[in-house]
């Protein structure tokens, strides 16, 4: 034969440019609608719907007392926690589909958490801009001319936090979405249904346990007074830790997955 | 020839079943290999393993000699194509052709757009809305243009219709001939690959049943037919792979002949023909498929 | 490619007949290995192995860089080794066919040039 080998070893690093894991961010992002568009739009359409109800709420009170009171109200709003558990899903999402399929181009699992650990850091970052930039203009606006309040409820740090308080309280929140609900799929992803039914059996007697000792020790007025006391940011930073945690055991996990088919 | 897979004693196990069982072999560089064997025999385990998709139990792999487990400078010279592909909900042909290339260092667009063309992909449509043909075609284009240097193919064409698997193997082999690599071709259509293979490995019950160059191995058996007592005594020393009796004819597959044996069945007014590469493995496993129930 | 020799038998046999029919004549370019392997829709090594044949014997040779062309008195050594095949797996079966039938050599003669009137 007079076909030539071809030294193909040595060669296919250079030309591959950039890391794996920066092709597994720009994998992430490749269906740009899914991660940059719905939810943008799923929040907009929430926004439209609130501003309907502030503006009724807004036009039947018209004594301004009264109003300032509707406005202290509306700072319990839960209207942006969809965008939340919306990435929550992209979590869960990129673990259960994008996992297989990154596996199936020759990626390696590392390559695989590592570049969609960015990718969550890169989403979070952006969501909490707009998000703050969202605040800042709730604020400005005060409430979109009705005294709404949606993105700068109690829990975001009401109307009082500095910008980047806002952005922290963002950015903490979101992330903690993406890597809990990622490292719930890599339970499934490792040990299956199995697996599913042990975190869940475990998790809700841990959760059990935990109400169980602070209402027999009295202590919750203590748990309010801590909360009282850290305020959101302190909450929030204090959900780092669970992050971290879950960072690292959905690596811990999926190092030892193997796509099912 | 330098050997790109080397597989030593490697057992994979899950739970009590042993899908792989202390398998050995090597394969050469650039040479289109066939890996063959009933569905559920190991052929998807063993290429899993190869890719470091699964994890071995037992055993040494290597693949351009490192273990390929979380290995990504030689995983990314292996593209692994597999019916059960999953793909995103979200996705349509487009996102995964845009991707490839990212992962893929030998990835050659123009080629790329060609087979999209041969195979009629609609790129934007939902992935989950194509038809089973039109799913396994993207992953003959993403395996055909990505020309890893060890390519494997698990049953790359469930759904595709004559003609498409036609131009996968004119496409295959046009490009092969240009682009000389290593292919592992898994199937279960084998008279349709026969001719394209050069060495053929059978799998059955988890072990490696044959290794052999596929040319050698087209003229190792033939299928002795005639009257019972004839064939009997004809075959009566000789390595028997398949018996067939109808009434008082018999028709035998046995071993290669040479050509004074040829000429000595003629003389017994035997016909002699041709086994074919697909007969000649069904027969195998099926004689192992039995000595596999003897035993247990 | 149907029968049970080796392909890269039939390949060069394929070729061969090429030659002899006048498809390929001497000191032209035959087609690449890869050329043959796209229109049999075989291996390329397969096509390689049988080229190859045909280089061992010197029907064919190598123009390095350029690729394999039919070699000089290429056609008529084609056809003799034809013609001693034939004589050796048609002639000697029939001679000795017609002498355990009792047919003289002159009755064989005959009947081969009734044969060749029709």
């Amino acid at each position: 034969m007079t076909i030539q080998t071809e030294p193909t070893a040595p060669a296919a690093s250079d030309r591959l440019g950039g890391s794996r894991i920066i092709a597994v961010l720009r994998l992430n992002f490749v269906n740009r609608f899914a991660v940059l568009g719905l939810p943008w739009m799923i929040l907009g359409f929430i926004f439209v719907v609130n501003l309907a109800i502030w503006w009724i709420i807004f036009s039947s009170v018209s004594d301004p007392a009264d109003r300032a009171d509707v406005s202290e109200g509306l700072q319990y709003s839960g209207a942006s926690f969809y965008i939340f558990v919306y990435m929550a899903v992209v979590g869960v999402q990129a673990i259960a589909m994008t996992f297989p399929f990154a596996l199936g181009y020759s990626v390696t699992r590392r390559d695989f958490w590592l570049g969609t650990a960015l990718t969550f850091v890169v989403l979070s970052a952006l969501y909490s801009a707009g998000m703050t930039l969202l605040a800042a203009i709730e604020v400005w606006t005060n409430g979109w001319g009705f005294g709404g309040r949606m993105f700068t409820a109690l829990y975001f740090g009401g109307t009082e936090a500095p910008w980047f308080e806002r952005f922290f309280l963002f950015f903490a929140a979101f992330l903690f979405f993406f890597f809990v609900g990622a490292a719930i799929a890599a339970i499934y992803q490792r040990w299956r249904v199995n697996g599913m039914v042990v975190f869940t059996a475990v998790l809700t007697l841990a959760l059990v346990a935990v109400v169980g000792v602070i209402t027999l020790s009295n202590s919750w007025p203590a748990v309010g007074e801590w909360f009282a006391v850290n305020g959101p940011a302190g909450v929030v930073a204090w959900s780092l830790l669970p992050t971290a945690v879950s960072a690292l055991a959905g690596f811990l996990l999926l190092r030892r997955a193997t796509p099912k088919t | 020839m330098s050997a790109v897979v080397e597989v030593s004693h490697l057992t994979k196990n899950f739970r009590s079943v042993t899908a792989v069982d202390d398998v050995s072999f090597t394969v050469e560089e650039n040479m289109i290999y066939g890996l063959l064997g009933r569905n559920g025999a190991g052929k998807t385990t063993l290429m899993q393993l190869l890719t470091g998709q699964d994890f071995a139990t037992r055993g040494d792999i290597r693949v351009f000699g490192e273990n390929p487990v979380e290995n990504a400078p030689v995983l990314q010279l292996v593209s692994f194509i597999k019916e059960s592909q999953k793909y995103p909900d979200d996705f349509k042909p487009k996102h995964v052709l845009k991707s490839a290339p990212w992962f893929f260092p030998f990835w050659d667009a123009d080629f790329a757009e060609r087979l999209i063309d041969d195979f009629r992909l609609p790129l934007n449509r939902r992935i989950k809305k194509l038809s089973r043909g039109q799913l396994s075609s993207i992953g003959v284009i993403v395996g055909l243009a990505s020309r890893a240097p060890l390519t494997f193919f698990d049953e790359p064409y469930l759904g595709l219709d004559a003609v498409a698997r036609q131009i996968f193997y004119d496409r295959l082999l046009e490009d092969y001939g240009e682009h000389p690599r290593t292919v592992i071709l898994s199937t279960h259509l084998i008279d349709e690959v026969s001719n394209l293979l050069e060495h053929v490995l059978v799998i059955d019950e988890g072990k490696i049943i044959v290794d052999q160059d596929a040319d050698t191995l087209r003229g190792s058996a033939t299928t002795v037919v005639g009257t019972r007592t004839a064939v009997d005594a004809f075959v009566a020393d000789r390595e028997v792979l398949h018996r067939d009796y109808v009434g008082g004819l018999a028709s035998v597959t046995v071993g290669r002949l040479g050509q004074a044996e040829r000429l000595e069945a003629a003389d017994a007014g035997l016909e002699l023909s041709p086994v074919s590469l697909q007969q000649l493995i069904v027969r195998k496993t099926n004689v192992s498929q039995k000595e596999f129930e003897q035993s247990a | 490619m149907d029968d049970s020799r080796p392909i890269f038998v039939q390949i060069a046999e394929l070729i061969e007949n090429d030659i002899i029919g006048g498809a390929l004549p001497e000191e032209t370019q035959v087609p690449s290995t890869n050329d043959f392997a796209a229109f049999h829709r075989i291996n390329p090594a397969t096509a390689g192995k049988g080229v190859n044949l045909l280089v061992d014997e010197g029907i064919l040779y190598k123009k390095r860089g350029i690729g394999m062309f039919v070699a000089e008195g290429a056609r008529s050594r084609l056809v003799a080794k034809r013609r001693d095949q034939f004589q050796n797996e048609y002639v000697r079966p029939l001679v000795t066919e017609a002498g355990k039938l009792g047919i003289t050599e002159t009755q064989l003669v005959e009947m081969i040039r009734e044969e060749g009137a029709e």
